[in-house]
């Protein structure tokens, strides 16, 4: 049972807030010989799989580390640049360690405004009028729940696919938002919410909510 | 007949308490405004504190006159320890329905005592941003302290600080401290 993310959009469809609770870490270790048997790319300053997906280095999937020292960009520890080291065959076997990129905050920021398109054409998708659009998505590996409020606030909870009573935890986060941010003077509508007391009460609440599902488990 | 009517007027009802408590959620958008009424009339934080504690003094001035009515009888405090206390239970207390945590004197200096409130209830959902530096929004409390403290002939200043929670330094005038002195011999 985990509670992965919170996502809070605006009524115009900006991502205003967002936070990260459970991460998951989709690592792969793996030592190659010369020649690499997968193909390496740079994008935007980072070593990306760009072809021959295998033993879960997916496509997709950035060079982390090699030989166990962590990469800094596309270079290496010492400054020395990757590829160069990669195309060394006196440098093999080389232990090449590959995981998944983390969404950066633009993405998040493009992924959330999608979902608020797909949120509309589901209400237009409605044969009744004023209908409530997604509140409940479900996947093989996450529960995507959203909650929109009246003035058109968007909150969207994404869970792990057994995890429970997200209803209440959706409502609390509401309450949350009317407290620290609305009443906070400092606090501009539509804007990103930065407020630290909102911030540490969200954890708080985050918390109590893992705690108890797991006493009812 | 006439008499009888007349004492139905609000002027001839004792002061009573009533119950007093009003919606924390109300008075936390009501001062939410007031913050945001300030900023966009000032330019810089310490002139935003100064205008919150002119709002506060006239909180504070209107206080004073209800409580001495109400839970003292009509009389004032003359003793700068009294008034000091008086401040921090009767008038927190009537306020904010609780009493502030601490009341202390300045180790170094005998004209500044230290009035220290845990969480205040004004700030308890204003997150200050990093940009506005130490900015306590408790500087309208401030005001509320200077105020009474004015009216009741006890010239003071008094400032908000983020210490301890918050803060409230009292500076009294050196004419109160001298004439304190003078009411201890008696």
């Amino acid at each position: 049972m985990a509670i992965y993310s919170i996502y809070i959009l605006s009524k115009s469809g900006g991502l205003i807030y967002q936070y990260d609770h459970t991460s998951i870490k989709v690592e792969v270790e793996k030592t190659f010989s010369y020649p690499l048997d997968i193909q390496l790319t740079e994008k935007n300053k980072r070593i990306v799989v760009a072809y021959g997906q295998k033993d879960g280095i997916n496509i997709g999937h950035i060079l982390l580390a090699v030989n166990g020292s962590q990469l800094n960009g596309t270079s290496l520890g010492d400054g020395q640049e990757v590829t160069a080291f990669l195309a060394n065959e006196s440098n093999y076997p080389v232990n090449l360690k590959f995981g998944r990129p983390k969404l950066s905050t633009n993405d998040k920021m493009f992924l959330a405004s999608g979902f608020y398109s797909f949120y509309l054409i589901a209400r237009q998708l409605s044969p009744v009028l004023a209908s409530s659009g997604i509140e409940f998505l479900e996947a093989d590996t996450f529960k995507l729940h959203g909650f929109q409020t009246l003035t058109g606030i968007q909150f969207l909870i994404v869970t792990e696919p057994n995890q429970m009573n997200v209803e209440h935890l959706l409502r609390r986060v509401y309450e949350l938002y009317a407290d620290f941010a609305l009443k906070n003077p400092f606090y501009s509508l539509e804007m990103p919410i930065r407020c630290e007391k909102f911030e540490s009460n969200l954890r708080l609440v985050l918390e109590q909510q893992e705690e108890s599902s797991v006493n009812t488990a | 007949m006439s008499s009888l009517k007349l004492k139905t007027t609000i002027l001839d009802r004792s002061i009573s308490k009533g119950k007093n408590e009003v919606s924390l959620n109300g008075f936390a958008l009501l001062f939410s405004e007031i913050v945001q009424y300030c900023q966009n009339r000032v330019s810089t934080v310490p002139e935003l504190q100064a205008k919150l504690s002119e709002f506060g003094q006239q909180v504070g001035i209107r206080m004073l006159d209800l409580l001495i009515v109400r839970e003292k009888n009509g009389k004032r405090e003359i003793k700068l320890l009294q008034i000091l206390i008086f401040i921090k239970s009767t008038v927190w207390k009537s306020l904010f329905g609780k009493e502030a945590d601490k009341l202390e004197h300045a180790n170094d200096d005998d004209h500044t005592y230290y009035l220290i409130e845990k969480e205040s209830l004004v700030n308890k959902f204003i997150s200050v941003p990093k940009d506005k530096g130490n900015l306590n929004c408790a500087a309208f409390s401030a005001g509320i302290i200077e105020g009474i403290l004015n009216t009741s002939n006890f010239p003071a200043k008094v400032t908000a600080h983020w210490h301890k929670g918050t803060t409230y330094m009292i500076k009294f005038d050196e004419s109160v401290i001298l004439r304190d002195k003078q009411l201890e011999g008696r």
